[in-house]
């Protein structure tokens, strides 16, 4: 069984190829100068759009003929510019996700999805069964005798990500894949991307400014800005530190944490925070927003830091429905405003809170202090993974 | 329909098709060099592939007239031997190529340069090399363009009339086709093979113009700038 957040993940990544990139390239506003080394299962790739990331992927790519550097996966080099290895993007076994899809208009869905079928084999990839396995966990049955011009924004990206798959790739590039999709369609294809992480092993990268999909998929965060990587490390580490905070907090942050459903009632849905079901000593309970998740079922729930309010004292008349004590493990100033981490219970991801600096020391808070986090049940999303109902 | 008409009309057809043939590679392949390479030459490249549509047909006729004539750079002295292009079917399909030749590749580069070039980088990333791709990408998404610019210059073939009676003549049963023919027969007042000539021209022209609006529309042929 997969746990729930990535970040809490260490098993997989013994087994993988490490990635080393060490890449100069001159764009136009600035050099992309990249020198970083990863060995995580999901790699993500944030940053403000121009900051270099689509050309750091197409550099990997070998479509950069530019580029000077080193680019090894495991054992492999595809480049080393000063001993004139160069080996073409044909060569390099990549499979290839980008924003717009770039279906063949030629070719149906069923081959599409094939259209890496004959290097597959060459490398000795068994096509056909991950062709099953793609058209299961992308639920493409129905579509493989389309056109592509018939489908939909959000099949036509699922395809692209099959066909990637189906060509056997040694590495997984996807650039904002879901990008060109309102949020609500994206929400709704994150289950996808988790269920292809859960069920392939090749490492992959992923550009993404969404810090839900963010936090939701990779094992690592490299954050780009001006071409530069500002930031390295641990997604939800990366994202409330305070230098990446501001950026984040710009494309939507939220506290993101495994959850399953329990019970709902009316109007309102309640979960049982935590990776597994009965694990917790004491177990935390969030009353949220009615969602459609069946009892049991695994999902994820985001919370805004800024929805979140402190208390030193248990408060009482309030319309919130969580009120959940917590302790303070941090307290940083970025900016006007003040973050807060506080930690439920040992056993969850702490949350970032943000109140006004002013707040921080009206309460007198210190690391350590006892509060109570205050939570409207409506600033709780849930996200679906796409797990089934856990046993 | 006297067997003279009949070979005209054969003629003409023949010599569109062999023309047509013979162009297709040469405009495909320059047609996507122009438009998917940047390289030293391209511009000139370009104009002198256009120049024989501002041309008038009779100075390209003329020229091909001097490069075959007996001491021209490619006639019988020069060669030590005699081509048979002159006042010959192939002196026709010589005049009729070099005249839809530029059609067919600048239609061929328009259809490329409508094709997302990403595509192909697309197909490369899956282990396609570059001719792979050509032949299993770019000229399967670029059907329905080439084959609009085939019937453009099938068309063009079959009317052309300036070039080719200069270097093949006017000769019937050898080197007559529909437009000189129709030509030949205003002339000497043969009013009836002349309308009889006209209604052909118009029928073949329509039957080609037709099937190139059909598979514009065609759905089987999907991939015509459609990125």
């Amino acid at each position: 069984m997969t746990p729930l957040l990535p970040s809490h993940d260490s098993r997989q990544a013994g087994s993988l190829d490490g990635l080393t990139v060490q890449v100069r390239l001159p764009l136009d506003r600035f050099e992309l100068n990249i020198d970083v080394q990863t060995a995580k299962h999901v790699t993500g790739i944030f940053g403000v759009s121009g900051a270099g990331k689509t050309s750091l992927l197409e550099t990997i790519c070998g479509v950069r003929r530019q580029a000077r550097g080193i680019i090894a996966l495991g054992a492999e080099t595809w480049l080393d510019s000063d001993r004139g290895v160069f080996v073409k993007p044909s060569q390099r076994h990549i499979g290839y996700v980008p924003q717009d899809g770039l279906l063949f208009p030629h070719k149906n869905v069923r081959h599409n999805l094939l259209a890496g079928k004959k290097r597959g084999l060459q490398r000795g990839h068994a096509v056909q069964q991950t062709f099953e396995t793609v058209v299961h966990i992308l639920e493409l049955g129905r579509l493989l005798e389309r056109t592509v011009h018939t489908l939909s924004g959000g099949e036509r990206q699922r395809v692209a990500l099959g066909r990637a798959l189906c060509s056997g790739p040694r590495l997984l590039l996807l650039d904002e894949p879901f990008a060109s999709l309102d949020v609500a369609l994206r929400r709704k294809l994150l289950p996808f991307l988790r269920r292809v992480r859960a069920e392939f092993q090749t490492p992959m990268l992923f550009v993404s400014h969404d810090p839900l999909e963010v936090q939701a998929l990779c094992d690592d965060l490299i954050v780009l800005g001006d071409g530069r990587i500002i930031s390295h490390g641990d997604p939800r580490t990366v994202l409330t530190a305070s230098h990446i905070f501001p950026l984040a907090e710009q494309y939507g942050f939220e506290n993101i944490l495994p959850c399953y459903s329990v019970a709902g009632s009316g109007s309102t849905g309640q979960v049982r925070l935590g990776e597994r079901e009965g694990g917790e000593r004491a177990p935390v309970e969030l009353v949220t927003v009615r969602s459609e998740a069946q009892p049991g079922e695994a999902l994820l729930a985001g919370i805004p830091a800024h929805d979140i309010m402190l208390a030193t004292q248990r408060p009482e008349g309030l319309s919130a429905r969580n009120v959940l004590p917590a302790r303070i493990t941090q307290l940083r100033s970025v900016g006007h405003v003040g973050l807060a981490t506080a930690e439920l219970s040992p056993d969850l991801p702490p949350l970032t809170v943000e109140v006004t600096e002013k707040s921080f020391v009206e309460l007198g808070l210190r690391v350590g202090s006892k509060v109570f986090l205050v939570i409207k049940a409506t600033s709780c999303r849930l996200y679906r993974t796409g797990e089934s109902r856990r046993a | 329909m006297s067997p003279e008409v009949l070979s005209v009309i054969l003629l003409t057809l023949q010599v569109a098709t062999v023309s047509t043939l013979l162009v297709l590679l040469p405009a495909t392949v320059l047609g996507y060099a122009l438009a998917r390479y940047e390289f030293y030459g391209k511009t000139v490249l370009s104009a002198l592939v256009g120049l024989p549509l501002v041309l008038p047909p009779t100075a390209v006729g003329f020229l091909f007239l001097r490069l075959f004539a007996v001491d021209g750079p490619f006639g019988r002295e020069t060669l030590g031997f005699d081509l048979h292009i002159l006042l010959t079917w192939k002196g026709a399909v010589i005049a009729t190529a070099t005249m839809s030749l530029p059609l067919v590749a600048r239609t061929a580069r328009a259809t490329f340069e409508g094709i997302n070039p990403r595509l192909e980088l697309m197909a490369h990333t899956l282990g396609h090399g570059r001719l792979a791709t050509f032949f299993q990408y770019s000229l399967p998404m670029a059907r329905r363009g080439l084959l609009g610019a085939v019937i453009l210059g099938f068309t063009r073939a079959m009317g052309e009339f300036g070039a080719t009676v200069t270097i093949a003549g006017n000769i019937p049963g050898r080197t007559q086709t529909i437009a000189a023919a129709i030509f030949s027969a205003q002339q000497v007042g043969a009013q009836a093979r002349a309308d009889f000539l006209m209604l052909v021209a118009i029928v073949l022209g329509f039957l080609a113009i037709l099937s190139a609006e059909l598979l514009g529309h065609s759905r089987s042929l999907p991939g015509l700038a459609r990125p």
